[in-house]
C-alpha cells in the first residue's frame, strides 16, 4: 500500500513538471520556423490552399490557444497530425509510438547485456584488482567512452560485411540466411519457425543493439568495479572475512548486493545517454525509430511530432527514474520508499 | 570509489591501435568513372518512336528498391502530401497518358491510351482518347471519369481540393467526356505543355470517389454544384493513410500493403493491367535516407536497388566498387538546376557588382569537385530556361561567369569600386561583402566554401549563411544577397514564367526586365512548340544579359543495382517508371 | 554514459555513507590539503602523462596555425589530394588542407568544451550549494527545475534550439551547458547538505554570514575536490556530446568548426580515405581520453581514503 502511494506521489510530483516543461518546448518549437514555409514557395500552390491548411493545424492562433488546443487533445489521446511537407497529415500517435517501440527494443536489448556484462566484468575486476584482466577492461572502458558512439557503430557495420561474406564463402548462409547481419532496419524480425525466427532476430538486431551496449557497457562495469572496491573495504564485509566465509559467498552474499546500488542509480541518470545513443546508432543503421522521427521533424518544423516525440522521451524518463527508486529500495533495505 | 591509480600505458595503445586498424582496413578506390553503360537503359525495351509501352517480359522474383526519402500518398497531389518521393512509387501505380523516358522524352503510354491531340488551336482544344480495356485493379474501368474529376480537382475553381498546383488546368474551361474513351478539354489560351497534364499520379479512381461521396456521375459535377464539395472533401482527406479497398491501381502494379512507420511500402502485380504481365512480381519500396547507408546495403544483399537524388561521391564511389561483384552504378543529370540568384534590391543592384560576382565564380571547378565523382561526365550548366541535351540548350553563360579574379577586379575598377585597406572592394561607403544563403546541404555548404575561396582572392567577401529554415519561409521574402537552390520541374516550361517575370509569384530576387518579361509573356502565347522554343532562347538570352542568375549544374541522380538486367532512374519519375520490365539478370 | 563520470565522483559524498570522507576539511587545513593533493597528483602518472599530451594539444592548435602555410579557408587545391609533405593529412573533397581543418576544428571544440564545462559548473555549483544550504522551498524549487532539465533530452532541444538561434559555437555551447549541469548540481546539493551540519558552518553562520557569504566562503572553497573533478570531467563530455551533435546534423555550422564536425563531414572516408577520418577522429579521442584520466587522477588525489590503500 505504501509503495502504491509512494508512486503515486511521484507521479504527481511529475505532472506540473512535464506541465511546464511541455509548454517551454511548446514555445520554442514555434519558434523554430513556420511549418508551412516550404509549401509558400511552391509554384501553383494557391494562397487559399495555403490558409485553409493553415486554419485547419491552428497556425493563424496565438501561441497560449495553441498550446492549450495541443493540451487538450494530447490528453484526450489526439496527439494531432504531422504537418510537415509531403507527410500527408500522418497521425502522430501512431507515428511516435512505433518508432518509441522501435527505439526502446534496441534500447532494452542493449542494456539488459551491458548490465549483466558491466556487473560481471567490474565485479571480476574489483575482485582481480590490479591483475591483467582489471586494467584490459579499465582501459577497454576508458576508451569506449571516450569514444564518439557513431564511430563504434560504423566500425560494426563495416565488420559485419565482412562476417557476411566470411558466413557465405563457408556456406553457412543456408541456415543462417543471406546476409544474415542486416545493416539497416529488416523487414520483419519473424520467420519461419522457432530457429528461423531466433536466427532473423539475432541477424536483425545484432549490430545496432552491440554498439549501443559497448558504450553503456564502459560505464556498468567502472561504475561497478569502484562501488564493489568500495563495499568491499566496508567493516561488515571484512567482518565476514575475518569469521573464515569463504571468499565467493562474502562477494555474493554480502559485497555485490550492496555493490549494485550505485549502478541502479546509474540506469536513471543514463537513460537520456542511452536514448541518445540510440538515436545515433539508428541513424547508422537506417532504423526508423526515435532518431528519425527526431532529426525529420526539427528538420521539417513539424511542431506537433516534435511535441509527441518530447513528451514520450520525458514520460519514459520519469518512469525509468522511478523504477530504479524501486529497486533501490529493494537493494537497500535501509532506504524505505514512502 | 577507490580507482587503480595507474593504467598500463601498453594496454592502452594496443586496444586503440585494434579499432584504429579496424577503422582503416578497408581496401583502396579505384577512383570515380561510371560501371557499365548504363545511357543504353535510359529507353524502354519496346519504346517506339512517340509510344511507350511496356515490354512482355518473363516474371522474375520480388526486388527491393531503396529510395531516400518516405512514400506517404496514394493522393500525391494535395497541397500537404506533395512529395518527389511519393511520385517515385506511383509512377508504377497510377496509370498516365504520359510519361517520361531516362532521357526526358515525353511519350504517349501506348498501353492505355489511343491517342493525345490538339484537334483546334483556336480555340486550343485537346483531345485524349483511351483505349478500350484499361482497368483499375478492382476491375471498373480507367476512363473518362476518372480524367474529369482529375480535372475538377486540379482547376483551382472549386475551394476545398486543397490542390498542390493547378498549373494548366487552370486554363480548361470547357472539360467534356465526348464518350467513356474520349476526354476532350477546351483551353482559354493555348497551352502547349498540355501533354504534362494528368500526368505522374493525377488520375485517381473516379469510381471509388463516387461510392464513397453517393454521388451517381462525377461528370455532371461542376465547380459550382452544391455537392463539389463532398467531392472535394474525399479528394483531399479520404485518400490519406492506407487502404488497399480505396486504393486501386490503374498501372502494372498496385499497393498490396504500406507500412507508415517502417517507411515500407510492398507493390504487387494488378491483375486487370491491361499490357504486357511480367515483371518482378513484387516490389518493396523502403526508405534509406542515408546515401552511405543505402550503399552498403546494397553491397550487403539487403536491397537491389538503390536509387539517390542526394548524390554523395563516398556513396557513388562505394558502389562503383562492387562491380565485380554484380552491381552496376548509374549516374544522369536530373531536371532540376542548381543555381544563384542575385537579389536586385541590395548590393546587386549594381550590375558592375552582379558582373564581377559572376566572374569569381569557379563554376567549372565546383562541377569537377563535386559532381564527378558521382557523374564522371558532369558538365556546367550554360543555361537557365534549358537543360543540356534539349533543343535551344546553348551555351549563354561561360564569356559571363568564371574569368577569373583579375578580370573581376578590372570590372569593379571600371564601375567605380575602389579597394579598400582591408582588401575588400567599396563603393560609395559600401562593402563588398556578401552572404550566400542556402539550406542545410553539404553540397551547397561545399560550393559556398569554394566561391568563398575564390572570391576572396578578388577582393570580394562571401559570407557563409546556412540556415534550416531558408528555403522555408525567407527566401520567399528576399530575404538574401545571394540565393543557392535548385529548381526542379517536369520538362514543361510553362512554370518558368512566375520565377523570372517581373510579377512572377516566385520572382523573389526583385528582377524587372522588359525584354525577360515580353520573350516569356510571348512563349506562352505560343501555339507550337518550335515557336515557343524561338521566345524561351530569347528569354534565356534577356536572363543571361541581366547577369541576374547563374546555372551551375544538373543535380545528378544515382542509382546502383545488382540482379536485374536494367534499371535507369528516370530524373523527375524516379527507377520504376519501367519496372514492368525489368528481368533477372543472367 | 556521458553523466558516468559525475556521478561517480559524487557518490561518495552525495550518500551519507562515509560522514568523514569525501575531501571535505575545515577550511584552515585548506592550504596543507592542497599541497598534499598537488603531490599526489603529480605522483599520478597516467594523469600527468595526460597533462602533458593534452597541453601539447592545446599549445599545437594554437601555436601550429600561425606557422602553418595553409588558411583553413583556402579551396583552392585539388580534392582528395594524398596526404604528403605539402599536405600532411591530404585534402578535403573541396580542396581545403585537412590539417588546417583539424587545427582549426581542435581549437573550437575546446573552446565549446571549456565554455561548457565553466557554465555547467558555475550553474550546477551555484544551485545546488544554495539548495543544499538552505534547504525548505529554496531547495524543493531548485530540485524541481533539475528534474525538469533532467527530463528534457538535451539532443532534441538542443537541436531546436540551434535552430531557432544558428549555429555558432557559443550557441551549441550554450545550450549542450543548459542541459549538462544537472548532474554537478545534485552532487554539489548533496555534498552541501552534509557540509551544513558541520561546526566550522554553524559557527559562521552564529556570526552573523549571510547567505552569500556562507555559501561562497565557506561551502564553496570545501567542496573544491568535488567542483574541480566534476568541472573537468565536464570538458570530456562537452566534447563528445558535441561531436553527436554535429553527427546528427543539427550541431555547429560554419562559418564555425568543430572536430566533431570535421569528423562527421568524412567518418564515409574511414575506408577509402582513412586520413581524413583519423586526423580529427585521433584528436577528439585523445582530449577526451586525457581528461578522463586527469578527472581520475584528481579523484584519487582528493580522496583522503586513497592513503590507506597500496598504489
Amino acid at each position: 500500500m505504501n509503495l502504491v502511494v509512494y508512486i503515486l506521489r511521484r507521479l504527481a510530483i511529475s505532472i506540473p513538471i512535464l506541465f511546464i516543461g511541455s509548454f517551454l518546448v511548446f514555445c520554442m518549437v514555434a519558434a523554430a520556423g513556420d511549418p508551412l514555409g516550404e509549401l509558400r514557395t511552391q509554384p501553383g500552390v494557391s494562397q487559399e490552399a495555403i490558409d485553409q491548411l493553415s486554419r485547419q493545424l491552428g497556425l493563424d492562433q496565438g501561441i497560449v490557444p495553441r498550446y492549450f488546443d495541443w493540451l487538450g487533445g494530447f490528453l484526450t489521446g489526439d496527439w494531432g497530425i504531422s504537418i510537415a511537407q509531403g507527410s500527408n497529415m500522418q497521425p502522430v500517435f501512431p507515428k511516435v509510438m512505433s518508432a518509441f517501440e522501435v527505439t526502446i527494443q534496441l534500447i532494452l536489448a542493449a542494456e539488459i547485456i551491458a548490465v549483466l556484462l558491466g556487473v560481471a566484468v567490474g565485479v571480476l575486476a574489483a575482485v582481480k584488482q590490479y591483475s591483467p584482466i582489471d586494467y584490459i577492461a579499465t582501459t577497454m572502458a576508458f576508451i569506449f567512452f571516450s569514444m564518439p558512439i557513431f564511430c563504434v557503430a560504423i566500425v560494426l557495420k563495416m565488420y559485419g560485411i565482412d562476417l557476411n561474406v566470411m558466413i557465405t564463402d563457408m556456406g553457412w548462409d543456408s541456415w543462417l540466411g543471406n546476409p544474415f547481419l542486416k545493416t539497416t532496419s529488416p523487414e520483419s524480425l519473424s520467420g519461419d519457425g522457432f530457429f528461423d525466427s531466433i536466427i532473423n532476430y539475432i541477424g536483425g538486431l545484432l549490430l545496432p543493439t552491440l554498439s549501443i551496449m559497448f558504450i553503456s557497457f564502459a560505464a556498468y562495469s567502472r561504475f561497478q568495479r569502484s562501488s564493489m572496491l568500495e563495499t568491499m573495504s566496508m567493516d561488515y564485509v571484512r567482518t565476514a572475512q575475518a569469521k573464515g566465509i569463504s571468499q565467493g559467498r562474502v562477494i555474493m552474499r554480502h559485497a555485490f548486493r550492496n555493490a549494485l546500488i550505485p549502478v541502479t542509480t546509474l540506469f536513471s541518470v543514463n537513460f537520456v545517454t542511452v536514448v541518445t545513443g540510440a538515436i545515433i546508432t539508428e541513424r547508422v543503421f537506417a532504423w526508423n525509430g526515435m532518431g528519425s522521427v527526431l532529426v525529420e521533424a526539427v528538420n521539417k518544423n513539424d511542431p506537433n511530432t516534435l511535441m509527441g516525440w518530447i513528451v514520450v522521451i520525458a514520460i519514459s524518463v520519469v518512469i525509468a527514474n522511478l523504477i530504479a527508486d524501486l529497486v533501490y529500495g529493494i537493494l537497500d533495505p535501509r532506504i524505505r520508499v514512502g | 570509489m577507490r580507482r587503480s591509480k595507474a593504467i598500463s600505458a601498453m594496454a592502452v595503445t594496443a586496444v586503440s591501435a585494434l579499432v584504429l586498424t579496424a577503422c582503416g582496413g578497408g581496401e583502396e578506390n579505384s577512383g570515380g568513372g561510371s560501371t557499365g553503360d548504363v545511357s543504353g537503359m535510359a529507353e524502354g525495351k519496346a519504346q517506339e518512336g512517340d509510344v511507350f509501352t511496356l515490354a512482355d517480359v518473363p516474371e522474375m522474383d520480388p526486388v527491393t528498391v531503396a529510395i531516400d526519402d518516405q512514400f506517404t500518398a496514394y493522393n500525391n497531389d494535395t497541397a500537404d502530401a506533395n512529395s518527389s518521393y511519393n511520385n517515385y512509387v506511383l509512377t508504377s501505380v497510377l496509370a498516365a497518358p504520359t510519361l517520361l523516358d531516362g532521357n526526358n522524352k515525353v511519350l504517349t503510354n501506348g498501353d492505355v491510351m489511343e491517342s493525345i491531340e490538339v484537334t483546334s488551336e483556336d480555340p486550343f482544344t485537346v483531345e485524349w482518347k483511351i483505349k478500350d480495356g484499361a482497368k483499375w485493379s478492382d476491375g471498373e474501368a480507367w476512363d473518362c471519369s476518372d480524367f474529369y474529376l482529375a480535372w475538377l480537382a486540379h482547376s483551382g475553381k472549386a475551394d476545398g481540393f486543397n490542390v498542390a498546383s493547378s498549373t494548366g488546368y487552370e486554363l480548361i474551361d470547357q472539360p467534356e467526356c465526348q464518350d467513356a474513351q474520349t476526354f476532350t478539354a477546351e483551353f482559354s489560351q493555348p497551352y502547349i505543355d498540355y501533354k504534362g497534364l494528368f500526368s505522374s499520379g493525377a488520375i485517381l479512381p473516379a469510381h471509388i470517389l463516387e461510392q464513397e461521396t453517393g454521388i451517381d456521375d462525377i461528370t455532371s459535377i461542376t465547380p459550382d454544384s452544391s455537392n463539389v464539395s463532398d467531392v472535394a472533401e474525399f479528394w483531399a482527406g479520404g485518400w490519406k493513410g492506407f487502404d488497399a479497398e480505396l486504393m486501386p491501381g490503374s498501372g502494372p502494379y498496385k499497393i498490396k500493403s504500406f507500412n507508415r512507420n517502417s517507411g515500407r511500402v510492398v507493390l504487387d502485380k494488378n491483375p486487370e493491367w491491361v499490357g504486357a504481365k511480367g515483371g518482378p512480381t513484387e516490389v518493396t519500396v523502403r526508405t534509406i535516407p542515408n546515401t552511405q547507408a543505402m550503399a552498403t546495403a546494397l553491397e550487403n544483399g539487403e536491397i537491389n536497388v538503390a536509387a539517390s537524388t542526394q548524390p554523395d561521391s563516398t556513396a557513388a564511389t562505394t558502389m562503383q566498387n562492387l562491380e565485380s561483384q554484380g552491381v552496376t552504378y548509374g549516374s544522369a543529370p536530373q531536371l532540376t538546376y542548381e543555381h544563384l540568384d542575385l537579389n536586385f534590391d541590395r548590393l546587386f543592384a549594381d550590375e558592375a557588382a552582379r558582373k564581377a560576382f559572376f566572374a569569381v565564380v569557379p563554376r567549372q571547378e565546383i562541377v569537377d569537385k563535386l559532381l564527378k565523382g558521382v557523374q564522371p561526365d558532369a558538365e556546367v550548366l550554360q543555361s537557365i530556361v534549358f537543360f543540356q541535351g534539349e533543343d535551344g540548350y546553348e551555351d549563354r553563360y561561360s564569356d559571363k561567369a568564371g574569368q577569373g579574379a583579375e578580370q573581376a577586379e578590372q570590372i569593379l575598377q571600371d564601375g567605380g569600386w575602389e579597394k579598400g585597406d582591408d582588401g575588400i572592394y567599396a563603393k560609395n561607403g559600401e562593402r563588398f561583402s556578401i552572404e550566400i544563403s542556402h539550406n542545410e546541404n553539404d553540397r551547397r555548404k561545399q560550393t559556398v566554401e569554394i566561391i568563398q575561396s575564390a572570391a576572396s582572392k578578388a577582393g570580394i567577401e562571401v559570407v557563409d549563411d546556412q540556415d534550416a529554415n531558408f528555403l522555408a519561409g525567407r527566401v520567399d521574402k528576399g530575404d538574401y544577397d545571394v540565393a543557392l537552390f535548385g529548381w526542379s520541374s517536369e520538362p514543361f516550361k510553362t512554370t518558368q514564367k512566375g520565377l523570372y517575370s517581373s510579377d512572377g509569384g516566385q520572382n523573389w530576387q526583385g528582377l524587372e526586365s522588359d525584354e525577360v518579361d515580353k520573350a516569356y509573356d510571348a512563349a506562352v502565347d505560343s501555339t507550337t512548340e518550335d515557336e515557343a522554343r524561338e521566345h524561351y532562347v530569347e528569354a534565356d538570352e534577356a536572363l543571361a544579359n541581366e547577369h541576374a542568375t547563374l546555372p551551375l549544374f544538373a543535380t545528378p541522380s544515382m542509382w546502383g543495382f545488382r540482379g536485374i538486367d536494367r534499371v535507369y532512374m528516370q530524373s523527375y519519375n524516379g527507377a520504376l517508371w519501367n519496372v514492368g520490365e525489368w528481368e533477372a539478370a543472367e | 554514459m556521458a553523466d558516468l563520470n559525475s556521478i561517480e565522483a559524487g557518490s561518495e559524498s552525495g550518500r551519507d555513507k562515509n560522514p568523514d570522507g569525501s575531501g571535505a576539511e575545515a577550511l584552515p587545513e585548506a592550504r596543507s590539503q592542497g599541497t598534499m593533493v598537488l603531490r599526489k597528483f603529480l605522483r599520478h602518472k597516467l594523469a600527468m602523462g595526460s597533462v602533458v599530451v593534452l597541453a601539447l594539444i592545446i599549445l599545437a592548435s594554437i601555436i601550429v596555425p600561425l606557422f602553418y602555410p595553409h588558411s583553413f579557408a583556402d579551396a583552392s587545391f585539388s580534392s582528395y589530394v594524398d596526404p604528403s609533405g605539402e599536405h600532411p593529412l591530404g585534402t578535403t573533397q573541396v580542396g581545403k588542407d585537412m590539417m588546417a581543418q583539424v587545427l582549426r576544428g581542435t581549437q573550437f571544440s575546446l573552446l565549446i568544451a571549456i565554455t561548457v564545462a565553466f557554465l555547467t559548473t558555475v550553474i550546477g555549483v551555484v544551485l545546488g550549494a544554495l539548495a543544499g544550504y538552505l534547504g525548505g522551498f529554496t531547495d524543493s524549487a531548485i530540485s524541481r527545475l533539475t528534474d525538469l532539465f533532467l527530463i528534457v533530452p538535451s539532443i532534441a532541444a538542443a537541436a531546436i534550439m540551434v535552430r531557432v538561434f544558428d549555429g555558432s559555437w557559443y550557441v551549441v555551447a550554450l545550450v549542450l551547458a543548459m542541459f549538462a549541469w544537472m548532474p554537478i548540481a545534485r552532487i554539489t546539493r548533496a555534498e552541501a547538505m552534509s557540509l551544513s551540519q558541520r561546526e566550522f558552518i554553524e559557527a559562521a553562520r552564529a556570526s552573523g554570514a549571510g547567505t552569500g557569504r556562507v555559501v561562497f566562503k565557506h561551502l564553496v572553497p570545501n567542496m573544491v575536490g568535488t567542483i574541480t573533478v566534476n568541472a573537468t570531467l565536464a570538458v570530456a563530455q562537452a566534447v563528445l556530446a558535441e561531436a553527436a551533435l554535429s553527427f546528427i546534423g543539427l550541431g555547429v555550422q560554419i562559418p564555425d568548426t568543430s572536430l566533431g564536425l570535421v569528423i562527421s563531414e568524412n567518418y564515409e572516408q574511414m575506408q577509402g580515405r582513412p586520413w581524413l577520418f583519423f586526423g580529427a577522429f585521433t584528436v577528439l579521442v585523445l582530449i577526451s581520453l586525457t581528461i578522463n584520466f586527469i578527472g581520475d587522477g584528481l579523484r584519487d588525489a582528493f580522496d583522503p581514503r586513497q592513503r590507506k590503500v597500496k598504489a
